[in-house]
C-alpha cells in the first residue's frame, strides 16, 4: 500500500517521512527543502498490521496548481500514481492557509487522512483547534502529531488511520463542481468560494490567544538579524564561526586523532606485505591505502562543518539570510532565494544545485545553477586544507575563509557577467518567501546528518577514491609496453597529464604533469586532487598521510618542497581547483536542473574560464609581488585570459545592441 | 494607496494586485493574498517588508509591495 505524503511547504511531511521510515533525508526549517518525491518502506515498529506500507514523501505545494517546478511534482503524482492514502501534512499553525489544499486533495476521490502538525507550537502559543469538530466537518480523520518528536504517539495513530481509511470513500466536504471552468475569473470566483468554505470552518474549530498578525518575540529577534545595518554583518559573522569552528578549532584536533589511528593500520598493512614484492607493497600500501588516508583524515574538519550547517538550516535562520541579501542580490540579477542553493553548496554543491528548484524566474534559476558550485563544497576541503597547510601554516585559518570569500565574490562577478550577457529585460522580479518560525534546532537531528553525511564521505572515499587511486598508482608505475616505468615521469600517466601540464604553466610556473594530473582527477570527486598528489609525488605520499601535513608543524615545509612550486603557484593551484567546473555528479545535477545544453556549455565555459582566470592572475600578480617580474608562461597564459575576456566582452556587446534594437523597435512602434 | 505606504501593525485589506505575472496573482492567492482579504504589514526592511497573510508570515520585496493595492 503506497502512502503519500502531501501538504503545504514547511508543514513537516520530511520530518514525519524520516520519523516513520527511518530515512534520514534532509529537513530544514525553510520551505522547499525537498524538491523531489522519495519512497521508503515505513518501519515495522510504527505498524503493528501485516501489510506493507510504502511511504511517499512529497516536495511542499500550496495547491494543486503549481506556482514553481517541484510543486508541480506533487500534483502531478497525485493525480497521476493515484497513491492509496494521502496524509496531508497540515501546518496547525496556519490552518486558514493549509485547509484550502486539504479541500482540493479530498476531491481527488482518494481517502485522506489529516494529520495535525506542529501542535506542540500550537500548545504553547495557546491556538486551541477542535480535532472532532474539524473531522467532522471534513469528513476524515484528523490526528494531532509532532513530527519532530521520535517518541509522538500521534505518528503511530496517522498510520493506523491511513490503513483503516484505504478503500473506503470519503465525500468530499467541498466540491468545485463539474461545470468546466471557461476563463480566469470564473476559476477565481471558484477559488474564493472554495477560501469562504475554509474560512467558514476554521471560524468554527479554532480559537487563538495570539494573533498572527500581531508583534510577538520573534518578531523582535527579526528586527535584529533582518536589520539594515546589522542583517549582512551578522550572516557574515554568522558562516565565518561555521568555517572558523570546522576548520580551525574543532575539526583540526579531531582530525589529528583520528589520523593516529589511520597510520597505525597502514603500518599493520606494511607489516603484512613484508616479504611480499616491493612494488605491490608500494602500489597496495603507499599508493592506494596511502591515498585514502589522505582524503579520510579530513573526514572530521567536513563532519563538523556538516554538524554546524545542520544546525543552521535547523533554526530557521536561513529564511532570513533569504531576506537580508535579497537587496544585494537583485543588484547582480539573482534572487535572494538563490542563497539557499549557495549555503546548500557548502556542504556538497549537488543538493545545492538541485534547491534552485525553489526559483521561480527561470533565468535567475540557471544563473543560481550556474553559480553554486562556485562555493566551496565539503569534498574541496582537504584540497584547501592540504594546501594551506603546506604553504601557509601560520595563516591557515586566514586561507581557508579566504577562499570561501572569493567564492562569494566570484558568485557575484559571475551574476554580473551573466546579467550582461544575456540581457535581463528587467521585467519585475518579485521576491516573496516564506518567513518560517524559529525553533531551537535538534542536537540528534543535527548528530544524526553529520553521521549520515560522514558516512557517504567514507563511502566516497572507500570506493571511487580507492579506485581512482589506484588506476592512477598503476598508471604511473608502468609505462605504455606495461613494463615497470624506470621513473614516474615515463609512465603512462606522466605521458597523458604531459599535455594538460603545458597549459598550466602560466598558473603554476612549472611543468608539472603530477599537479595536471591532479587537477583532472578532481572532476571525478574533488577529493581526488589530494589523493592523487599524495600518490603522484614519489616520497610525498608518506609525508601526506603520516604527518598529516595540514596539521602539523614543519612537516608542511617538505611538502612544499616536493611540490617546488612557489606560495603563489600553490595559491594560484589551489584556487584553480576550486572554481575551476565541479566534479562530475555537480555538473550531472546542474545539467539536470538547467535542462538546456545551451546554458549547460556556457555555464561550464564561465566556470572553466573564471578557475583558469584567477589561477592566472594569483600567480603572476603573486610572482610579480614576490620576484618583481612575471611568472613563467605569462604571455600564452595572458592570451588565454584575453580570449576569454573578448569573448565576454563580444557577448555582451551583442546583447547591448540587441537590447537597443529592441527599444529602437518599440519606440519606433508607439511613435 | 500600497502595501509600501502601509503602517506596520494595522491591519488592511487587500483591493487589487497588479503584478501583470498571472501565475504569481494565483500563486499569492494560494496563499491567502487576493482582493477583500485581511493583510498587516509586521515590519519594515531595507529590502520591502515583513507581512502576515492569514495565519502565516512572509517576506516580499518593495516591487511587490507596490503591487498589493490596499
Amino acid at each position: 500500500m503506497r502512502i503519500a505524503f502531501a501538504g503545504n511547504p514547511n508543514s513537516g511531511k520530511t520530518s514525519m517521512y524520516n520519523a516513520l521510515t527511518g530515512r534520514n533525508e534532509k529537513v530544514g526549517n525553510w520551505a522547499g527543502v525537498t524538491v523531489d518525491k522519495k519512497e521508503s518502506p515505513i518501519r515495522k515498529s510504527m505498524y503493528k498490521g501485516t501489510e506493507k506500507l510504502v511511504a511517499v514523501d512529497l516536495p511542499g505545494a500550496y495547491s494543486m496548481s503549481p506556482f514553481t517546478s517541484e510543486e508541480g511534482v506533487t500534483s502531478e503524482y497525485v493525480r497521476k500514481e493515484k497513491p492509496d492514502v494521502i496524509i496531508n501534512i497540515v501546518d496547525a499553525t496556519n490552518l486558514s492557509r493549509s485547509l484550502f489544499f486539504t479541500t482540493q486533495l479530498m476531491e481527488l476521490g482518494i481517502p485522506v487522512v489529516v494529520a495535525l502538525n506542529k501542535s506542540d507550537i500550537n500548545e504553547k502559543k495557546k491556538t486551541n483547534i477542535d480535532v472532532s469538530a474539524l473531522s467532522k466537518r471534513l469528513g476524515c480523520p484528523v490526528i494531532k502529531t509532532v513530527s519532530t518528536s521520535a517518541s509522538d504517539e500521534g505518528l503511530r495513530e496517522v498510520v493506523h488511520a491511513a490503513v483503516s481509511v484505504a478503500g473506503s470513500v470519503q465525500k468530499a466536504p467541498y466540491t468545485q463542481g463539474t461545470r468546466v471552468l471557461r476563463d480566469k475569473a470564473e476559476a477565481e470566483e471558484a477559488d474564493r468560494r472554495r477560501y469562504a468554505f475554509v474560512n467558514g470552518i476554521v471560524a468554527q474549530v479554532e480559537t487563538r490567544a495570539a494573533l498572527t498578525r500581531d508583534r510577538n518575540s520573534q518578531d523582535k529577534v527579526d528586527a535584529v538579524l533582518t536589520n539594515v545595518w546589522f542583517g549582512i554583518p551578522v550572516f557574515a559573522v554568522v558562516m565565518f564561526l561555521v568555517f572558523q569552528i570546522s576548520q580551525t578549532w574543532v575539526g583540526p584536533v579531531v582530525a589529528d586523532a583520528l589520523v593516529g589511528g589511520l597510520e597505525s593500520f597502514q603500518e599493520w598493512v606494511r607489516g603484512f606485505f613484508e616479504t611480499a614484492n616491493p612494488l605491490l607493497t608500494a602500489l597496495l600500501v603507499d599508493g592506494v591505502i596511502g591515498g585514502v588516508i589522505a582524503v579520510i583524515g579530513f573526514l572530521p574538519l567536513v563532519m563538523v562543518m556538516y554538524f554546524l550547517i545542520a544546525l543552521l538550516e535547523d533554526c530557521g535562520y536561513l529564511a532570513r539570510a533569504t531576506v537580508v541579501l535579497d537587496p544585494m542580490f537583485k543588484k547582480v540579477g539573482l534572487s535572494g532565494k538563490s542563497v539557499i542553493p549557495f549555503v546548500m553548496s557548502i556542504g556538497c554543491a549537488v543538493p545545492g544545485v538541485m534547491a534552485s528548484r525553489t526559483i521561480h524566474n527561470e533565468r535567475e534559476r540557471r544563473a543560481a545553477t550556474m553559480l553554486a558550485p562556485f562555493m566551496p563544497c565539503g569534498a574541496k576541503i582537504p584540497v584547501i586544507s592540504l594546501f594551506a597547510g603546506a604553504f601557509f601554516s601560520e595563516h591557515r585559518g586566514i586561507i581557508s575563509a579566504a577562499m570561501y570569500f572569493s567564492g562569494i565574490m566570484l558568485i557575484f562577478l559571475g551574476a554580473l557577467l551573466i546579467n550582461k550577457i544575456t540581457g535581463n529585460s528587467a521585467k519585475h522580479s518579485y521576491f516573496i518567501m516564506e518567513i518560517p518560525e524559529y525553533k531551537l534546532p535538534s542536537l540528534s537531528r543535527a548528530f544524526a546528518t553529520m553521521c549520515s553525511r560522514g558516512w557517504a564521505y567514507i563511502v566516497k572515499a572507500a570506493t571511487i577514491i580507492l579506485i581512482c587511486n589506484t588506476v592512477v598508482q598503476i598508471m604511473q608505475s608502468f609505462d605504455w609496453s606495461f613494463r615497470v616505468a624506470e621513473s614516474a615521469d615515463t609512465s603512462i600517466l606522466a605521458s597523458i597529464a604531459g599535455p594538460f601540464a603545458y597549459l598550466l604553466v602560466p598558473v603554476v610556473g612549472v611543468l608539472s604533469w603530477q599537479l595536471a594530473a591532479a587537477a583532472i582527477t578532481g572532476f571525478i570527486a574533488k577529493e581526488n586532487v589530494v589523493g592523487t598528489l599524495a600518490v603522484c609525488f614519489v616520497g610525498l605520499d608518506n609525508l601526506i598521510d603520516t604527518e598529516e601535513l595540514a596539521l602539523m608543524e614543519g612537516a608542511g615545509t617538505e611538502v612544499a618542497s616536493a611540490f617546488a612550486i612557489t606560495k603563489a603557484a600553490a595559491l594560484a593551484y589551489l584556487m584553480f581547483n576550486l572554481f575551476s567546473p565541479p566534479c562530475f555528479a555537480a555538473i550531472g545535477a546542474m545539467s539536470a536542473e538547467m535542462k538546456s545544453a545551451k546554458w549547460l556549455w556556457a555555464g561550464l565555459g564561465l566556470q572553466l574560464g573564471v578557475g583558469y582566470t584567477v589561477g592566472f592572475f594569483v600567480f603572476q600578480i603573486g610572482t610579480i609581488g614576490m620576484t618583481g617580474g612575471v611568472g613563467a608562461g605569462f604571455v600564452p597564459g595572458g592570451l588565454a585570459v584575453a580570449a576569454f575576456a573578448a569573448i565576454l566582452s563580444f557577448l555582451i556587446m551583442r546583447t547591448k545592441k540587441r537590447l537597443a534594437a529592441e527599444r529602437a523597435g518599440k519606440e519606433l512602434r508607439n511613435g | 494607496m500600497t502595501l509600501a505606504d502601509a503602517k506596520p501593525g494595522v491591519e488592511y485589506r487587500v483591493k487589487e494586485i497588479v503584478t501583470g505575472d498571472e501565475e504569481l496573482n494565483e500563486f499569492l492567492f494560494t496563499l491567502g493574498c487576493y482582493s477583500g482579504e485581511p493583510i498587516t504589514v509586521i515590519s519594515r526592511l531595507r529590502s520591502g517588508c515583513i507581512v502576515s497573510i492569514k495565519d502565516g508570515r512572509y517576506n516580499i520585496d518593495k516591487e511587490l509591495a507596490a503591487a498589493i493595492k490596499i
